[in-house]
C-alpha cells in the first residue's frame, strides 16, 4: 500500500485534493472546465462575470434548474429519465398561485400545498414505472401533456399573480441585520460557517484515516487543499455580501445548498442512496441481493416531482405570477446538466455535486453569452455543443480508460513504476474502499 | 493538526485583507432618478420577445440602428422562441448587470417581469415599457404604445362598415375573436371593439351565432394561428351549418388570416374579417378583396418615440406623455405616450402605405 501512495510524493499526491477514485478525476475535469469558462467569460466581460450583481443573479436565476438537476440525478442513476418535470412545476405554481388568489390561502400553507401536489403527482408517476412497469420515458411524456395541460385548465392559460410574502423563496434575500459593516452581515456570517465546516470536516477525516489505521494523505495537500477552498468561499462570501444594498445572498440558494447537502448524504452515505445506485448499475444482481427495486423506483419518481414542485414554486415566486409557459423545456436543461455532470445514459453512475457542477457549467455559459450580448438563438446552438462535446469527450475517454485529462497525465507516469496498477483493489487514499462509498464529498 | 488550522486561518485573513474595501454601493434614491440624466454614450438596453411576428423582427433592427444613431450604446435582445418568459428575464438582469441606463421592454410576458424591473429600478435604470404594459409593479416608470382602446373601436367600426357595404341591412351574423390572455393588451382590443358592437348586438342587427361573447370563450392561446382556426372549424360544424357567416371580429392579421384559411376550407364564402398590424400577406388579401381591414400602427414610428424618450431622459429631463390615467398595471397607473392607430382598407391602402417601402408596392 506505501509502494503506491507515495514512491514520489508530488503530483500525484496533489491529485489527491480531488480525493480518490476516478469518478472524483472525472468530476474534477468538469469542475476544471467550469473554472475555465468562468475565467474566460471574466476575462471576455471586462470582470462584469464576477461582479457581486451578476453572481447574485446567475444564483437566482438558475437555483431552480439545479434543484430539478438533484431530483434528475437520482432517477438517471436508478436508470430512468423523468420528462415531466417541466410540467409538473408549472401544474403545482398554478395551483398554489390560484389557492392564494382565490382561497386567500397564507403563503406558508400554499408552499405545503406545493409540495403535497408534487408528492401526489410523483406517487403516481412512480406507481406507473415501479408497479405497472410502464417505462419511466413513456409515463413521464404522459406527464408531460397531463401536468401542462392541467396548467392551462386551472388558470385558463392565463398569468396568476402572486403575494409579495411568498415570493421571498424565489426573490428574496438574506436580510440586512446588525451594524453597518460595508457588506451583508448574515451574508458574512454565513460564509464563515461554511468555510468553518470545510476546515472542521478535513481535520475529522484525517482524524478518523489515523483511527482507521490508514495512511492520509501528507498535510501539505490536506492544508492546499483547505485553504483553496476556504480561499474560493471567502471570495465568493465578499462578492456575495456586498451586492448593491438590500440584495445580497438568495433565499433561493440557501434552499439550494441545503438540498445539495442533504441528497448528497442521501446518495452516499445512506442504504437507500446506495440502493439506487445498486438498481441502476444491475437491476437484476440488486434484486437477488435483497434490494427492493420497485421500491426503490418509485420512491426515485415521487422524489422527483416533489423536487419538481419546489423549483416551480421558486419560478413563480422570481417571476411574481405563474404563467401558462412555466418550465417549458426545464426538463432538458436539468437532464443536460446531470450528463454534463457525469452521468451514465444506461444508469448507476453519476453524483449529486457533478450534476451541480454540470448545472453551473449551462448557467455561467448562458449567462456569460447574454453579458455578451448572443442573442437567445445563437445561445441554443451554443450549449447544444457544449453538451454534446462534454458528454463526447467523458464517453471517449472511458472507452480509452482514461478518466480524465489529469488520470491521463498520471497515467503516464506510473506506467513507468507499476506496469499494471489495480485501482480498485488499492485505494489511493484514506480508508478502505468498502468503508467509504466511490463517491466522495468535496 | 493545529498547523493546518493556522495556516488555513492566516490564509483566511490575508484574503479578507486583500478583497480590501467594500464596494457595496447604495443606490435606494428609489422612484426614477430621471433628473440627474446620464452620459450621451450609455447603454441602452431592448429586451423583446421571441422573433415570432414581423413586427418585432422589424423593430429590433429599427432600435439596433436608431440607438446607434442617437449615439447610444444599443443592446438588442430576443427571447428565445420556446422558453421566452425566463429568457427575457435573464436578458433584463444581464442589461442590469451591464450598467444600462434605460431598459426599453416589450414584454413576453408583462406579469412575470416584476423581479426583474425592480432590480433595474434599484440600480437607477429607467424602464419603458414598449407595445405592452408591465403588470403588477411599481417599477416601470413609462408606457409607449399605440392606442390600443382605440385600435378596438376601430376594429368594431370596420366591421360594422364592412357588413352595411356587403348587405344594406341586418340582422348580421358574427363571431367573436380575441388574443392572448395572458397578454394585456387583448382585453384593451376586445374592450374597445365591444364598445362599439355591444349596442349593436343589443338591438338585435348582430347576432352572435355562436352565443360566445364573453373574452374567455373567445380568447386565441398564444395568439396562435393554429387555435384560431381550429376554434374556426367548430364554430362553422356548430353554427353555420345552413346559416350564413357575414363578420368576423379578429384581433390581429394572423388570426385573420387564419380564420379565413378555415372559411375557405369549410368551403364558405369570406365574411367580413377585420385585423391589425399590417402583415405584409394580410395586405396582399387586402388587395385581392378577401381580408376586410387591418390597423396601420407603424412600428416605425413607435420605435422612433421610444428612442426620443431615451434621449429626453438623457438629458435630465421628462419624458412627454399624453396619457396618465388610463393604463393601471395592478400596481400603479403608468404614465403613457400613446399614437394613434389608422385603419386601413383597400380604399385607403395606397395612401396609408404611402411610406412604407415593403408596403407601398402591395398596394398598387
Amino acid at each position: 500500500m506505501s509502494a503506491d501512495t507515495s514512491p514520489r510524493g508530488g503530483f500525484r499526491d496533489l491529485k489527491k485534493i480531488f480525493g480518490a477514485g476516478s469518478s472524483n478525476l472525472r468530476q474534477f475535469g468538469i469542475l476544471f472546465s467550469l473554472i475555465a469558462i468562468i475565467l474566460l467569460f471574466q476575462f471576455l466581460t471586462d470582470g462584469l462575470t464576477l461582479s457581486s450583481g451578476n453572481l447574485i443573479n446567475l444564483v437566482s436565476q438558475y437555483s431552480y434548474i439545479l434543484i430539478l438537476a438533484i431530483g434528475m440525478v437520482m432517477v438517471i442513476i436508478a436508470g430512468h429519465i423523468d420528462l415531466s418535470v417541466g410540467s409538473v412545476a408549472a401544474f403545482a405554481g398554478i395551483v398554489v398561485a390560484t389557492a392564494m388568489q382565490e382561497w386567500n390561502l397564507p403563503w406558508p400553507l400554499a408552499i405545503l400545498l406545493g409540495l403535497a401536489v408534487g408528492s401526489l403527482i410523483g406517487a403516481w408517476q412512480g406507481f406507473w414505472v415501479a408497479y405497472i412497469g410502464v417505462p419511466a420515458f413513456i409515463v413521464t411524456l404522459a406527464g408531460m401533456l397531463i401536468w401542462r395541460g392541467g396548467n392551462q385548465v386551472i388558470g385558463n392559460a392565463n398569468t396568476v399573480p402572486v403575494p409579495d410574502g411568498f415570493t421571498t423563496i424565489g426573490s428574496g434575500y438574506l436580510p440586512e441585520v446588525g451594524p453597518y459593516t460595508g457588506y451583508n452581515n448574515l451574508t458574512l456570517v454565513l460564509g464563515l460557517i461554511i468555510a468553518g465546516a470545510v476546515v472542521l470536516v478535513e481535520v475529522r477525516a484525517r482524524r478518523v484515516q489515523k483511527i482507521m489505521g490508514s495512511e492520509p494523505a501528507p498535510l501539505w495537500v490536506s492544508v492546499i487543499k483547505v485553504t483553496l477552498l476556504v480561499a474560493v468561499i471567502i471570495y465568493a462570501t465578499v462578492l456575495f455580501a456586498g451586492g448593491r444594498v438590500g440584495t445580497s445572498f438568495p433565499v433561493s440558494g440557501i434552499i439550494l445548498g441545503v438540498l445539495v447537502l442533504f441528497y448528497s448524504f442521501i446518495t452516499r452515505n445512506t442504504i437507500f442512496g446506495r440502493h439506487v445506485y445498486a438498481v441502476g448499475g444491475n437491476k437484476l444482481a440488486a434484486e437477488l441481493s435483497g434490494v427492493k427495486s420497485r421500491r426503490v423506483n418509485f420512491l426515485v419518481m415521487m422524489n422527483m416531482s416533489i423536487l419538481a414542485s419546489l423549483a416551480g414554486m421558486i419560478f413563480v415566486a422570481r417571476s411574481v405570477a405563474s404563467g401558462p409557459q412555466d418550465g417549458l423545456s426545464w426538463e432538458l436543461d436539468a437532464i443536460a446538466a446531470v450528463f454534463i455532470g457525469g452521468a451514465a445514459v444506461s444508469g448507476g453512475i453519476g453524483t449529486v455535486t457533478g450534476s451541480i457542477i454540470g448545472g453551473l457549467v449551462m448557467a455561467v455559459l448562458n449567462n456569460g453569452l447574454q453579458l455578451l450580448g448572443v442573442g437567445a438563438d445563437r445561445v441554443q446552438i451554443i450549449k447544444g455543443l457544449v453538451l454534446l462535446i462534454a458528454v463526447g469527450v467523458d464517453v471517449w475517454n472511458k472507452s480509452q480508460g482514461r478518466p480524465s485529462l489529469i488520470g491521463f497525465l498520471t497515467r503516464k507516469n506510473k506506467t513507468d513504476e507499476f506496469p499494471s496498477e489495480p485501482p480498485a483493489v488499492v485505494p489511493t487514499s484514506g480508508t478502505p474502499a468498502s468503508v467509504r462509498p466511490p463517491d466522495n464529498p468535496s | 493538526m493545529r498547523k493546518l488550522l493556522t495556516t488555513t486561518a492566516i490564509a483566511a485573513v490575508a484574503l479578507m485583507a486583500l478583497s480590501g474595501c467594500s464596494t457595496r454601493t447604495d443606490t435606494t434614491s428609489g422612484g426614477s432618478s430621471a433628473a440627474a440624466g446620464f452620459a450621451a454614450d450609455s447603454l441602452i438596453g431592448v429586451a423583446l420577445p421571441s422573433k415570432t411576428s414581423e413586427n418585432w423582427v422589424l423593430a429590433g433592427g429599427l432600435f439596433e440602428d436608431g440607438l446607434k444613431e442617437a449615439g447610444f450604446k444599443g443592446d438588442v435582445q430576443y427571447a428565445g422562441a420556446s422558453t421566452t418568459v425566463k429568457d427575457q428575464q435573464d436578458q433584463i438582469s444581464a442589461m442590469v448587470t451591464k450598467g444600462a441606463k434605460v431598459i426599453i421592454i416589450g414584454a413576453a410576458d408583462g406579469g412575470q417581469l416584476g423581479t426583474q424591473v425592480k432590480a433595474a429600478h434599484d440600480a437607477g435604470a429607467i424602464v419603458i415599457a414598449y407595445d405592452r404594459l408591465i403588470l403588477n409593479t411599481e417599477d416601470v416608470d413609462y408606457y409607449v404604445a399605440y392606442d390600443n382602446f382605440k385600435v378596438g373601436e376601430l376594429q368594431g367600426q370596420a366591421l360594422l362598415d364592412g357588413l352595411a357595404a356587403k348587405k344594406p341591412a341586418g340582422p348580421y351574423n358574427i363571431e367573436l375573436f380575441s388574443g392572448s390572455s395572458d397578454d394585456a393588451n387583448a382585453p384593451v382590443f376586445f374592450n374597445g371593439a365591444m364598445s362599439v358592437l355591444q349596442p349593436k348586438i343589443d338591438d338585435g342587427t348582430l347576432v352572435v351565432g355562436s352565443g360566445q361573447t364573453d373574452i374567455k370563450q373567445t380568447a386565441t392561446a398564444g395568439w396562435k394561428a393554429e387555435n384560431a382556426q381550429s376554434r374556426m372549424d367548430s364554430l362553422l360544424t356548430s353554427t353555420y351549418g345552413d346559416k350564413t357567416l357575414d363578420g368576423v371580429l379578429s384581433p390581429n392579421d394572423t388570426l385573420a388570416r387564419a380564420i379565413i384559411t378555415s372559411v375557405k376550407a369549410a368551403g364558405k364564402a369570406i365574411p367580413v374579417v377585420t385585423g391589425q398590424d399590417s402583415e405584409a400577406e394580410s395586405v396582399k388579401s387586402i388587395m385581392a378583396g378577401e381580408q376586410y381591414s387591418t390597423i396601420n400602427k407603424d412600428t416605425r414610428v413607435l420605435v422612433a418615440q421610444a428612442i426620443d424618450m431615451a434621449k429626453v431622459l438623457q438629458k435630465g429631463e421628462t419624458p412627454e406623455v399624453n396619457d396618465t390615467k388610463s393604463y393601471d398595471n395592478g400596481k400603479k397607473i403608468v404614465p403613457a405616450f400613446l399614437l394613434p392607430p389608422v385603419i386601413v382598407t383597400k380604399d385607403n391602402a395606397a395612401e396609408a402605405y404611402a411610406n412604407d417601402p415593403k408596403l407601398s408596392p402591395l398596394t398598387k
